[in-house]
């Protein structure tokens, strides 16, 4: 029975659609718009990594990832390891570790199952699973083991960005990150746009909560079916569609009278009116900060020249 | 007026403004002046002008809101209209209304440091900048905390500190309490007399809330139709209450008291409860007022409902429940927002939820309608459990009425909004209300095919209330539904209440800080604190408990607290209205001059 075309092919499409369909729903189960609210927002606490020269942090992400790039797979490893030290020093809540680990897991999930079907290694292929016709036509012959492998070194190098970044996004006051801009003689206008978007995202997301909750006590029927009522998710994603339109309009009314306001506060507050912002920030040279401007030299200078040697170096070719 | 005080004094001298596109103009020959050290009021009527006035007072009429202006706003000889914004906010700060929309930075002390960075000052300047704007309005504890965990007092006060590190010398306010609890709006009105004292600023408060910015001030605006009416010192300003009625604008319960009651208070208005108190301590209105509770004492019946703090609960009706919550908890993050409420609100009733911010009352009526669910205890919608996360199926059995009416509104016209509902479930059989009938009812008649927003802010709140009511719903939840409504539209609102329960007898529960008016209109007032039911009885007895309504971050209405004030702390019932008030104690005038004469007797022999 295994071998009908017609269970294979149903096999097939489960395999295929299964994972980009049930990544949403953990991230809305576990996450939620609320959960996403709290990603970006910066837990002030008082902790060696909290006080590190902002100019070091805004380096570190950008270094980390250069070696991301360097490195073949198993150096890869050692450096997603090491970002992943910093987050025991920094303990955030268990709130915020939730939502990383799905932030995380998720692209993670969603890379090595993407590469597993369409990353094509040269002959001889080893299938785990190998798609009828029915299916291959979409252009994956099958779930391949070297395309799985490839995808999770590929999206472990986009998390050590991911993590590197996350772990400055919330030990780092968005003044911190506009003051390291400036030092690193970037337009005010760049710190000021983090600035904005960092403190008026999770705003942003309470109003769409918000508004969401308004359309369904106004009675819009926004009730999600059991997974197996199939004949009623065609009529839940019409209505989801449309729910999109309905509150957009409440929505753009709300922000364009808060980007007004806040508009004219920055300008009353003076934004703009000097080329180079002063600051209120000394920031004193720590020996934490030189532990890590050291290390982050010793890393990136040690990774050229391996790079150079040919030691764990990529091969392009 | 000295040229020194005119040197640091903002002036509008024959301001008029009319928006881009607008056929009337917002403000018409308006002449204002305010000087450092001096604390106004302004008010009036919603549309009047008054937000147009801060905006034009602090320069960003012309500068960055548009339209045509006549006349010129002045600082000193320093003409304000033309400046930059950043160089007219050194001499004239704003604070909006909505903190939350003007606290760009992630903490306390960046926020403050904003400004003084953009102007490029050094260090040591920007620091002693931000010290001082933090302990003046007495954030200096707060400096590192994140803007998102802060209440809405401390970030009004965090907005008016980072205003203030601009060094302006006037501070213009626009409605600062509309969002903030009793509890909180004192503390922001203590920090700006601080400001005003102590720091030779000049405040100007746009305000609705008269009665608790009155003590307050050195001077009263009241503004209606673009112009200013009046403008005199605040006992002046009120001595007269002919223009406050011909405008619609609310005088302070104490100087409508005295005005009932000339002959207690003399010529002398009081401003505050203190002031009243002062004035009628050892008078025959004192004995008179206690004459009175007690007649009201005796003359209650053993059966009669009581506040009943020890057992919450306890005052509810007979009869099975509409809406109750048995043994209900919330916990968010760890933290209890509801801790384990019982209650119950029966057919008919018209409960008020009071309490201070966070105190649970949202996240309680919020379980109804099936948002949120209870870490413990079941809430029941007419003995039915109400099932988490089933908005759609609760919305109908129970209307809630959000804060933001206008995010409830998604059609592009009325009769279109009325009818939202119906699209996604049948029409109700047996209807109090149908659509025609409350296109009438909430008169709306010949403006059907108008969009919403084109109705005006009041209309549209009428409106997301009538589209809840054609759906027939058992019960009606107003989440703060007079938050920043002026005194006549609030008094509008309450009689439109009174004829929707006439009509449709529906049970209504309503969360609100306005504890003068929609509070006391409540049959039964049920306090909150900390999650838990404190105080649960009618309004006049709920409002008596002075004491217990401070330590729960509630500030009970002017009336009470100068009966309590008089009277010590009773445990009976206080009197609410005005009329009600002075009818009591002129009845009982005999009994207080007598007692007062023999009371000066004994004291001579």
């Amino acid at each position: 029975m295994m071998n009908s075309l017609l269970v294979q092919t149903i096999i097939a499409y489960l395999l295929i659609f299964a994972v980009p369909m049930l990544l949403p729903v953990v991230f809305l189960k576990v996450v939620g718009l609320s959960g996403l609210r709290t990603l970006v927002t910066y837990e002030a606490r008082d902790t060696p990594l909290h006080k590190l020269d902002p100019r070091l942090k805004v380096l570190y992400p950008v270094g980390m990832g250069i070696l991301s790039i360097l490195f073949t797979w198993k150096f890869m490893l050692i450096v997603f390891g090491l970002t992943l030290l910093p987050w025991f020093w920094l303990r955030p809540s268990p709130a915020k570790i939730k939502v990383l680990m799905v932030m995380i897991i998720g692209p993670a999930i969603a890379g090595f199952w993407g590469q597993g079907m369409y990353y094509l290694p040269p002959p001889p292929i080893h299938f785990l699973y190998k798609f009828p016709w029915t299916m291959a036509w979409l252009g994956s012959p099958g779930i391949t083991t070297y395309g799985m492998i490839f995808g999770l070194q590929q999206t472990s190098r986009v998390l050590v960005t991911v993590s590197t970044s996350m772990l400055i996004l919330i030990s780092t006051d968005v003044g911190d990150f506009t003051w390291a801009f400036e030092r690193f003689r970037a337009p005010p206008q760049v710190g000021f746009a983090l600035t904005a978007a960092l403190r008026f995202l999770p705003e942003m997301i309470s109003r769409t909560t918000l508004v969401l909750r308004a359309v369904e006590l106004r009675g819009y029927d926004m009730s999600r079916p059991r997974w197996h009522q199939f004949n009623r998710w065609p009529d839940y994603a019409r209505r989801l569609s449309r729910c999109v339109v309905l509150v957009t309009v409440p929505l753009l009314i709300g922000t364009l009278r808060g980007t007004t306001t806040m508009a004219m506060v920055a300008d009353a507050r003076g934004f703009g009116a000097a080329k180079r912002r002063g600051s209120l920030r000394v920031h004193k040279t720590t020996a934490v900060d030189i532990w890590g401007y050291a290390i982050l030299a010793v890393l990136v200078v040690g990774a050229l020249v391996l790079n150079h040697l040919g030691i764990g170096a990529r091969y392009y070719g | 007026m000295s040229s020194a005080a005119s040197a640091g004094q903002l002036r509008a001298e024959d301001v008029s403004f009319a928006y881009l596109g607008a056929p009337t103009a917002a403000l018409r020959h308006i002449n204002l002046g305010v000087a450092p050290g001096e604390v106004v009021l302004i008010t009036g009527a919603s549309g009047c002008g008054k937000s147009t006035l801060a905006l034009a007072l602090c320069g960003l009429i012309p500068s960055r809101v548009h339209g045509e202006l006549r006349g010129r706003v002045m600082f000193g000889t320093t003409p304000l209209s033309g400046m930059k914004p950043h160089e007219a906010s050194q001499l004239v700060g704003m604070v909006f209304q909505n903190p939350n929309l003007q606290l760009i930075n992630q903490t306390v002390q960046s926020e403050v440091a904003f400004g003084p960075e953009n102007l490029a000052l050094p260090q040591p300047e920007i620091a002693a900048r931000v010290n001082w704007c933090l302990d003046v309005t007495g954030m200096s504890g707060m400096r590192m905390a994140a803007v998102v965990t802060l209440s809405g007092g401390q970030k009004q006060r965090t907005a008016i500190a980072a205003t203030l590190a601009m060094r302006p010398r006037i501070l213009v306010l626009d409605e600062p309490l509309s969002d903030l609890d009793p509890v909180g709006a004192q503390e922001v009105l203590a920090t700006l007399q601080r400001l005003a004292r102590d720091g030779r600023t000049g405040v100007v408060i746009i305000e609705h809330r008269v009665d608790e910015v009155a003590p307050w001030a050195d001077r009263v605006v009241l503004m209606d139709g673009g112009r200013v009416v009046l403008d005199r010192p605040p006992r002046a300003a009120w001595a007269e209450p002919g223009p406050w009625r011909a405008t619609g604008v609310g005088i302070p319960d104490v100087v409508r008291l005295a005005h009932a009651v000339p002959e207690a208070f003399g010529s002398r208005l009081p401003l505050s409860v203190a002031d009243a108190a002062a004035a009628v301590k050892g008078t025959w209105f004192e004995t008179a007022l206690a004459a009175a509770a007690a007649a009201r004492r005796d003359a209650a019946a053993p059966s009669a409902s009581h506040v009943n703090a020890a057992a919450p609960g306890a005052a509810a009706a007979a009869g099975p429940p509409v809406l109750s919550w048995d043994g209900v908890s919330v916990e968010f993050d760890g933290m209890r927002a509801v801790d384990d409420v019982t209650l119950s609100v029966h057919e008919g009733e018209w409960v008020a939820l009071i309490g201070a911010n966070g105190s649970g009352k949202s996240t309680l009526t919020g379980l109804t309608v099936g948002l949120g669910k209870p870490s413990s205890g079941v809430v029941r919608f007419r003995g039915r459990a109400v099932r988490p996360g089933k908005v759609f199926d609760h919305a109908a059995q129970v209307a809630l009425l959000l804060q933001a009416a206008d995010d409830m509104l998604f059609e592009t016209t009325v009769r279109k909004e009325l009818e939202f509902g119906f699209r996604f479930r049948a029409r109700p059989k047996n209807p109090v209300l149908d659509v025609a009938e409350a296109v009438e009812f909430f008169g709306f008649t010949g403006r059907e095919q108008d969009s919403p927003w084109e109705l005006s802010q009041g209309g549209r709140q009428r409106l997301a209330l009538a589209a809840l009511l054609v759906g027939a719903p058992g019960v009606l939840v107003l989440d703060e539904p007079t938050t920043g409504q002026d005194a006549e539209h609030m008094r509008a609102f309450l009689r439109l209440l009174d004829r929707v329960r006439a009509r449709t007898g529906i049970t209504i529960v309503t969360v609100t800080h306005d504890i003068r008016g929609l509070a006391s209109r409540a049959a039964r007032v049920i306090l909150l604190g900390e999650g838990q039911v404190r105080a649960d009885g009618p309004a006049n007895q709920v409002f008596a408990m002075t004491g217990d309504l401070i330590r729960w971050g509630v500030l009970a209405p002017p009336l009470a607290r100068l009966q309590s004030e008089l009277l010590g702390p009773t445990g009976g019932d206080v009197l609410l209205e005005v009329d009600e008030l002075a009818s009591a104690v002129l009845a009982h005038r005999s009994d207080g001059a007598r007692a007062t004469a023999a009371g000066a007797g004994v004291l001579r022999s």
